[in-house]
């Protein structure tokens, strides 16, 4: 009895003593933000962190410009595996935006969380004690970089955008967290000022390639702050009357409605300045090393080598910045067509070649001489759909003996290089004599063609540039793909850019701007322009004027950027879209397997385009919340 | 029944018991009256008392305080208000009862520490029968025994010939005679604690009469927050299920709560085993948060789960209390708001050996099967679908093969697959089996259970395979409760609980099974191909698939391997009790201890299936090969379920203070403070916040007074705190206080209660908390959690990954409980002795819900929600009880009772988009689950008016498909056009009602039970591979390899039915987004009525049971779930979203409970 009294009471007093710190659970150090600048190897995650809101360009769900434009195509029911199509159909809407960078819907990363982790790391990295200061300015300037760069990713996609110089504290009232859009000449403005801000502290070279490709570098901070020039100074934001009456909610005008022709004396000068330092920094454009594997291949085959390589050859010379964390070895199990012969067992990736290109954007390809089809005097153009047999002299190109359409002789190198089609040769995939080379049979129920539901080119042609020469098929079940980070910045694109900026910025074309294209048309195979127009075309004096000159270099750039995803912002950019995207989708009859019926030319999709669609609409909901957001016009 | 006065008190000789103790041997004593003979004990307690003309109840009262024996009497057989004059010294208790009572021809009875007083009987037939009119009335003997409970003799019981002063009482063995009766006189029995019963006198002349224990005796006591009350003076709201109404067919008891008791929203949505627990809400769901809410569950004072609850055996279930309002639950304070569940096991009571065991076998069947359409109409429907929407295309399946297979020509290319004849039997048979000793002597008493139950599912296991795939659920308790009187003074309880599941089933589950039915192509494939000579070494299972497309095949889905889960939960308690009136009088202390351990594994063993295709080479002759295109792994693979893996640590303490003291005759005090600790750990924790404890501590109390059964006041708090907030807002405070008024215990009510004689009314107002806010998986909102981001590499060969941060809840230092204020208002009210109506009117304020902010510009770039306590919800409705019970004179008894429970709940602010124009879009008094969505007006009628309606969704509509409400009239159907639509999906009504009826040795029991108020989706919610999909989508012919609907086959748009309102719009062999947008067109009513219980029962006659060394056998047979009355036809309406998944089944049920 006494025992159990002692024993309730030692009980009772000691439970009711513990009850102090018996709630108290938490340990002293549980992860939170201080511990992220505690010490560099945290600061150091945090830099990634910055860094991990680049969009996935190489991923298919997360690049809306892949299927955004008119350059691929597939059967409807791929939309799951390709959602920006859905963009190219027209359902875009603003009740739930399609990839969205303003609110991180659709696969696309959310770039105003991107600008918040870039300012928190600015406004704490300063505070790291194991850290020199010179890292510290690197880093800081690295992150300053991506913060234009996510600002400039905004820009281009919605126009005015909120610039958001500095995170505001969690605890401001919602009132002061409800900001205004920002007009796009300040935007520009400010992106190009925070790049130039972080122009001093980032390295010439990457001390330790192996470790660092990736790393943001002054050659790539002075390249992408040119191409931002260039995008400001294009006919979209530089004095677009259509946005004239474009306002906010207080009256502030967001697109400036006067042409300012000054702007494209900054994009060249600084496009100038951007090849001069990459040149310095050693890249210049690629050019394919020959191997053990490929010594003996033709000079035809070396030349489609060097065209493939300056974009599937990881970190080649050409190659500025490229996405070290988005790489591409599931596009391009998507690309690559189902070679294996009849009798074999396949198992292609899930959606294997299924990602085809259009007519549309083949038919952007010069002929041999360089030059637009319906220009080349040289060309057949008017039997360009007649069937014609391959020959020999077309071995390199196409499978001598098989019939094709007369569409697909006699075309520049870049045509076969890029683009796969019935009865065109594949080099590569294992098989490295070009002799012996796989072409691919295309019609419906040949090995490439439709065999299964959706597992076929719906177009007629496969975009073969975004494919490794090396990336095949090595067992019935295995596909192995030469993986290559997706470039982003790439020295032809300076050249093009600069070639542009020059011809704008006189009242005609200089013979710089001929050089610069002829860089880039020279590593393609083909002749210059000037020799191309003046000896080969129906219209020699294109090359005199502007605008004609303009719509080379337009035409230029399509095909040498062609399916890296820069059309369908370069269209928008040119306010050429209305005319460009406004044209049926178009391929051949690939439900047919008699050669008749399938070099049919069919409408696959009609494509609309309307004033609203430069720009992304800003979702309802973000509008509902900040009522000092305006909606972009036509939304 | 008549009410019944209890007065309790204690005796010198046992004067350390306490109260809780001593109702608690009231009970038994009342149980135990019918098992044992009286022992004419000598009681040494002596009574002194002197007065003059005073009621027979301040004897009582008075005998009460000097021998501190309890008193009961039945106040329909005794007058207490007679007036009576004695005066003795120090007389012996018994001879002074018998001096008081033989004055008033009452006699009285002793068990235990209990004094039951009645109505004497007549020792001696006095015979004043006189001749019937007619001359017809014959005369004879008659002899007769009258049994109890578990066919044990009554001794004592009062046996009257209605309308007339003749009457005896049953001896020792049970046994009465007549020695003259005349045939078709009405003998009335009357027994304290029992119901009356007339028997009507035929022609035989050995009797056997059955009394019923009266419910209302046994729910007299009230199990309440930690403690009991008598049910007479309860002020807050608390119900209690009569464990036998729990017992159904099933080894799942929360099956069994729909319906069973006022103030419960219940409703079963799988008829998995294992995975079928019903959900259940306490007077509804008030709370928009993620956090808890539904009710805290105690089982002998221990929090536990659903599933542990679920694993309870009605037969193992002393009590089974609902806490519904403030007062009930404000002790339990934060953690107390959604209501609480309190079930108590039993305990041994002292007497020789009772083994009562329990055996069922059942057999268990789909309610219903969603019907699917057959494969030839599958194949048209197709290519109508594909040629309505793309009129050039090829048809997907051609005519040859549309042909050949409607006459069933070679499967192997031609496929019509059934799969769900291939997948499931029809039906499968269960068993249960439960045991239970219980008994014990002056010092000690024990109660010991083990049931055992298995559970199978109607998955078929292919013969090829030698394990079986098949759901196997096995599940077994074993409980023992002991009580030992360590001391006069000191009761010590120890209680083990083992509950451990065997589970053997496929890798997925059933509910997955059934939703890969409905996406299998029906003509694709086969589920398994016959080897071909090629083949010939092959040792797997060859299952069909296509090369060319995603598909699935649910047999290799449901055969390809197999797992296994364990699960146990071991739970030992201590509780000791100890008397303190040594210190003062009604004081006690009792102090508990409890630890209980979950742990659950789960081992999955896998092959990965084959598939083949196969490719006919002469359609002539149906030469066929096959082509293995998936490689896959023939021996078993092995793998563990982490995400299921459960372990988990809870101790428990709670240490109680109470006191408890009538003073004079009239003022009832009570007091009682209560001081608990509760500390988790789980192992299932992923992050370092969650694996920290989860910890309470408070204080609670109550205080009741009471003045002379007519005036109750009570007030309760609960002081307590939570780990989860910070220092600041730790504890809180949570009172509660209410009054009751016994109306029919005032003078001015006698004249009325003959008709009434109950007439109540209580009120209660409070506060209680919810701690359990947000997801389980978040805690600790005071602080920030960082954890890990995106990870970026660089690098070219040697890549530097590091992985990113990113802050994943932004501190809040003032998130706190959310804070309920509940309001309850009841009326009792008894008639005629036979009907008990109890209704409770209830109101709720629950405040501080916790909430995402929502209006936070996307441009301020927070990597996660900030969330804060601004939420407030209102909750309000009604349950009412009506109870009825008679018995004949034919010896045919009725109890019936209905119950019926309306809860309906209404944001009140809900941080939402301020919408200037669209004000449909806000919740602000909507039923927190009311569905949004748009206005389906009708099917277009031709592709004109699609152009010239208001552009919709996908922008490939034509004449058949879905035409919206543009409800702001912009022109075009957004997100701004969705409106409140239907009723919330959480039904706000839940009823049941059923009776029991018993005559001679049978007995018949039903039960209905439905629901109303409530709309689901059609299509409901399938969770595939981790992601929810909601809606049509999941009946959406074709996409996505999906099975046509036999409803959709038969009414559908198309051009032979071009009907705009027809079941389904228009097919669409591709995903729709127009059609398959959340409308009104798929929004169907879940009422529905159910057949939920049926049993009838054949209890063996006594004379037949005791050759057979048996006290009493009883045979029945019963179902669940019948017969459904609702509008809906498609699935079982009670699955409502869940009617793709694993079917409820009905069951047919054998069982044999015996006693010994």
């Amino acid at each position: 009895m006494k025992l159990i009294r002692l024993f309730i009471l030692t009980v009772s007093i000691a439970a009711l003593a513990s009850c102090s710190k018996y709630l108290d659970v938490v340990p002293d150090n549980v992860r939170s933000l201080e511990y992220s600048f505690h010490l560099r190897s945290e600061a150091k995650k945090y830099l990634h962190t910055c860094y991990s809101y680049l969009p996935s360009f190489a991923a298919r769900q997360s690049n809306q410009s892949f299927f955004g434009a008119d350059e691929m195509w597939a059967p409807e029911t791929s939309i799951p595996s390709y959602p920006s199509m859905s963009i190219a159909m027209g359902r875009q809407t603003a009740a739930s935006p399609l990839m969205s960078y303003w609110t991180g819907s659709g696969s696309v990363p959310d770039l105003w969380e991107g600008i918040n982790q870039c300012n928190v790391f600015l406004e704490n990295v300063y505070s790291v004690p194991d850290m020199d200061v010179w890292e510290k300015d690197q880093w800081t300037a690295e992150v300053k970089f991506l913060k234009a760069y996510y600002h400039f990713l905004l820009v281009r996609a919605y126009g005015p955008i909120p610039i958001i110089r500095e995170n505001l504290p969690i605890s401001t009232p919602i009132e002061e967290a409800r900001v205004f859009r920002d007009p796009v000449d300040e935007v520009f403005e400010y992106i190009v000022e925070l790049i130039e801000e972080a122009e001093d502290g980032l390295p010439m070279y990457l001390l330790n390639e192996e470790l660092e490709y990736g790393r943001i570098t002054y050659p790539i901070a002075v390249g992408m702050k040119a191409k931002i020039l260039t995008y400001a100074a294009s006919p979209l934001f530089n004095g677009n009357s259509e946005y004239a009456d474009f306002t906010d909610k207080n009256g502030r005008h967001l697109f400036n409605a006067s042409y300012d022709p000054t702007k494209w004396q900054r994009a060249a000068d600084a496009l100038k300045v951007a090849i001069d330092v990459a040149h310095e920094a050693g890249h210049k454009l690629y050019e394919f090393q020959l191997t053990p594997q490929t010594q003996n291949v033709s000079t035809i085959t070396k030349k489609q080598l060097d065209i493939r390589g300056a974009f599937t050859e990881r970190w080649n010379e050409e190659i500025l910045w490229a996405h070290s964390s988005s790489f591409s070895p599931e596009i391009q199990g998507h690309v690559m067509p189902i070679l294996m012969a009849r009798t074999e067992t396949y198992n292609v990736p899930s959606g294997g070649g299924t990602l085809g290109a259009t007519m549309n954007i083949a038919n952007q390809f010069y002929t041999e001489n360089g030059l637009p089809l319906a220009d080349d005097s040289g060309w057949h153009y008017n039997e360009r759909f007649d069937l014609w047999t391959a020959t020999a002299d077309e071995r390199y190109y196409i499978q001598p003996g098989e019939t094709t359409a007369a569409l697909h002789f006699g075309r520049e190198p870049r045509f076969y290089a890029n683009l796969g089609f019935d009865r065109g040769k594949w080099y590569g995939r294992g098989i490295y004599d070009d002799n012996a080379s796989f072409h691919l049979q295309m019609r419906s129920g040949e090995y490439a063609g439709q065999r299964q539901l959706n597992r076929y080119s719906l177009p007629g042609y496969y975009p073969k540039k975004l494919v490794h020469y090396e990336t095949r098929h090595t067992a019935p079940t295995t596909f192995s793909a030469i993986s290559y980070p997706w470039p982003i910045l790439r020295l032809n694109d300076l050249y093009l850019l600069y070639a542009e900026a020059l011809n704008e910025m006189h009242d005609g074309p200089t013979p710089e701007v001929f050089r610069y294209l002829d860089l880039i048309r020279e590593r393609a195979g083909i002749p210059g322009v000037e020799y191309a127009w003046l000896y080969f075309s129906r219209n020699p004096n294109k090359i005199n004027s502007k605008d004609g000159v303009r719509q080379i270099i337009q035409q230029e750039r399509t095909i040498e950027m062609a399916f890296e995803g820069e059309r369908f912002w370069d269209v928008r950019r040119w306010k050429t879209a209305p005319l460009e995207l406004n044209k049926p989708i178009q391929g051949w009859d690939a439900h047919q397997s008699s050669v008749e019926g399938f070099y049919r030319v069919r409408d696959l999709f009609d494509m609309q385009f309307s004033f609203r669609d430069y720009f992304w609409p800003i979702s309802e909901n973000d509008l509902v919340v900040n009522k000092n957001l305006v909606q972009n016009p036509g939304w | 029944m008549a009410k019944q006065t209890i007065l309790l008190s204690y005796t010198n000789v046992y004067e350390d018991i306490n109260r809780i103790l001593l109702i608690m041997k009231i009970i038994i004593g009342l149980l135990l009256i019918a098992t044992m003979s009286l022992s004419a004990t000598t009681f040494s307690q002596t009574i002194t008392l002197n007065v003059k003309d005073v009621t027979l109840k301040q004897v009582f009262d008075e005998i009460h305080q000097q021998s501190k024996f309890g008193v009961i009497y039945n106040d329909k057989h005794v007058d207490a208000s007679k007036k009576v004059t004695i005066a003795t010294n120090k007389m012996p208790l018994k001879t002074f009862l018998n001096k008081v009572l033989s004055q008033q021809n009452m006699t009285y009875r002793i068990k235990e520490k209990t004094i039951f007083v009645q109505p004497k009987a007549p020792e001696k037939i006095i015979s004043t029968l006189h001749v019937n009119d007619n001359g017809r009335m014959q005369q004879k003997g008659l002899k007769g025994k009258v049994l109890g409970k578990e066919s044990t003799p009554l001794q004592g019981v009062s046996i009257m010939i209605k309308g007339s002063q003749v009457g005896t009482q049953t001896n020792a063995n049970g046994e009465f005679a007549f020695p003259l009766v005349e045939t078709g006189s009405v003998l009335v029995l009357s027994y304290t604690g029992y119901l009356s019963k007339e028997v009507v006198v035929g022609s035989e002349t050995m009797l056997e009469i059955i009394l019923e224990e009266d419910p209302e005796s046994l729910e007299e006591v009230v199990v309440v927050a930690f403690g009991t009350q008598k049910k007479t003076d309860m002020v807050g709201s608390v119900t209690s299920i009569k464990p036998s109404n729990l017992r159904a067919p099933t080894s799942n008891l929360t099956t069994a709560l729909a319906g069973q008791a006022a103030g419960i929203i219940a409703y079963q949505r799988s008829g998995e085993p294992g995975e079928d627990n019903a959900d259940f809400f306490i007077r509804g769901v008030t709370s928009f948060g993620t956090g808890k809410v539904d009710p805290l569950i105690l089982i002998d004072g221990m929090e536990l789960g659903t599933t542990e609850l679920a694993r309870l055996r009605p037969d193992d279930i002393e009590s089974f209390s609902i806490m519904k309002d403030a007062t009930a639950t404000s002790l339990y304070g934060a953690r107390g708001a959604n209501g609480v569940i309190f079930v108590t096991t039993k305990q041994g009571r002292e007497g020789a050996a009772i083994i009562s065991f329990r055996s069922e076998v059942s057999r268990s069947a789909a309610t219903r099967n969603v019907p699917l359409a057959d494969p030839v109409t599958y194949m048209k429907l197709y290519n109508d679908a594909q040629y309505s929407r793309s009129p050039f295309e090829q048809p997907h399946y051609t005519q040859e093969k549309i042909d050949a297979t409607a006459e069933g020509l070679n499967p192997i290319l031609y496929p019509a697959v059934d799969w769900r004849k291939e997948l499931f039997k029809e039906s499968t048979i269960n068993h249960r089996h439960n045991l239970n000793v219980s008994g014990g002597g002056k010092v000690a008493r024990y109660y010991v259970a083990g049931s055992y139950a298995q559970d199978n599912g109607v998955l078929k296991v292919p013969t090829i395979n030698n394990y079986n795939n098949n759901i196997d659920l096995k599940s077994y308790t074993l409980r023992a409760n002991v009580n030992i009187d360590l001391t006069k003074n000191t009761e010590l309880i120890v209680r083990l609980n083992g509950n451990f599941d065997d589970y053997n089933g496929p890798i997925q589950s059933g509910t997955s099974i059934y939703n890969q039915v409905i996406r299998a192509s029906p003509v694709d494939f086969l589920p398994v191909y016959p080897k071909t000579p090629e083949f010939d070494y092959v040792q797997h299972v060859m299952y069909g698939g296509r090369a060319d497309q995603d598909f699935i095949n649910p047999y290799a889905y449901m055969t390809a391997g197999y797992k296994d889960y364990n699960r146990s939960l071991m739970m030992a308690q201590m509780e000791v009790k100890q008397n303190l009136a040594f210190l003062t009088e009604g004081l006690r202390f009792r102090t508990m201890f409890n630890t209980n351990r979950i742990s659950r594994f789960d081992i999955l063993r896998s092959s990965s299936p084959f598939y083949y295709e196969a490719t006919v080479t002469d359609r002539r002759t149906g030469e066929y090969f096959l082509n293995r295109f998936v490689e896959g792994r023939e021996y078993l693979g092995f793998g563990v379920d982490s995400d299921l893996r459960q372990q988990s640590s809870v101790f428990y303490l709670e240490s109680a203070m109470d006191y408890n003291r009538t003073f004079g005759e009239k003022h009832g005090l009570s007091g009682l403070l209560v001081y608990i600790m509760r500390s988790g750990l789980d192992s299932k924790s992923n992050s370092l916040q969650l694996s920290l404890p989860f910890r309470n501590m408070g204080l609670s109390g109550r205080a009741t007074y009471s003045y002379d059964s007519r005036y109750y006041a009570e007030f309760n708090f609960g002081y307590n705190g939570s780990e989860r907030f910070h220092e600041s807002h730790r504890f809180g405070f949570f009172p509660s206080a209410g009054l009751a008024w016994t109306i029919s215990n005032e003078k001015f009510w006698k004249p009325l209660k003959d008709k009434v004689h109950n007439f109540r009314l209580r009120g209660t107002y409070g506060v209680v908390g919810n701690d359990q806010i947000g997801s389980a998986t978040d805690r600790f909102f005071y602080l920030s959690e960082v954890g890990d981001g995106s990870s970026f590499g660089f690098g070219k060969v040697v890549r530097d990954v590091e992985t990113g941060a990113r802050v994943t809840r932004y501190a809040n230092p003032d998130i706190s409980w959310e804070t309920s204020y509940k309001t309850n208002l009841a009326v009792e009210l008894g008639l005629f002795n036979k009907i008990e109506i109890l209704a409770d009117f209830f109101q709720e304020h629950r405040t501080n819900i916790l909430m995402s902010r929502s209006n936070i510009p996307s441009t301020m770039g927070l990597t996660a929600v900030q969330r804060a306590n601004i939420g407030e919800a209102t909750g309000k409705g009604m349950d009412i009880s009506v109870d009825y019970n008679h018995s004949w004179a034919s010896g045919l008894w009725l109890q019936a009772r209905a119950n019926f429970t309306y809860a309906t709940s209404a944001y009140k602010v809900f941080e939402e988009p301020q919408y200037e124009k669209e004000w449909w879009k806000s919740r602000i008094g909507y039923p927190i689950s009311q569905q949004f969505g748009y206005i389906a007006e009708r099917l277009f009628v031709d592709d004109e008016e699609v152009q010239n309606s208001p552009t919709q969704f996908g922008g490939n509509n034509i004449a058949g498909d879905i035409k919206y409400k543009d409800v702001n009239g912009d022109g075009v159907i957004s997100q701004l056009d969705q409106v409140p639509i239907g009723l919330p999906l959480t039904p706000e009504i839940i009823y049941g009602a059923g009776f029991s009826i018993g005559w001679k040795q049978l007995d018949f029991s039903t039960f209905f039970q439905g629901s109303a108020n409530s709309s689901f989706w059609m299509g409901g919610s399938v969770t595939q591979g981790g992601t929810t999909t909601t809606g049509p989508v999941n009946i959406q012919p074709f996409a996505e390899g999906k099975q046509v609907l036999q409803a959709i086959a038969e009414n559908h748009y198309s051009m032979d039915n071009p009907d705009i309102y027809a079941m389904y719009p228009r097919l669409s062999t591709n995903h729709h987004a127009n059609n398959m947008a959340l409308s009104t067109w798929w929004l169907r009513n879940g009422n529905f009525l159910r057949v939920k219980q049926m049993e009838l029962g054949y209890s063996l006659p006594r004379h037949v049971s005791e050759k057979l060394h048996m006290k009493n056998l009883r045979l029945y047979m019963s179902g669940s779930n019948l017969f459904t009355i609702s509008n809906f036809k498609l699935w079982d309406i009670e699955m409502a979203g869940n009617g793709l998944g694993y079917p409820v089944q009905r069951v047919f049920n054998l069982g044999v409970n015996v006693t010994f």
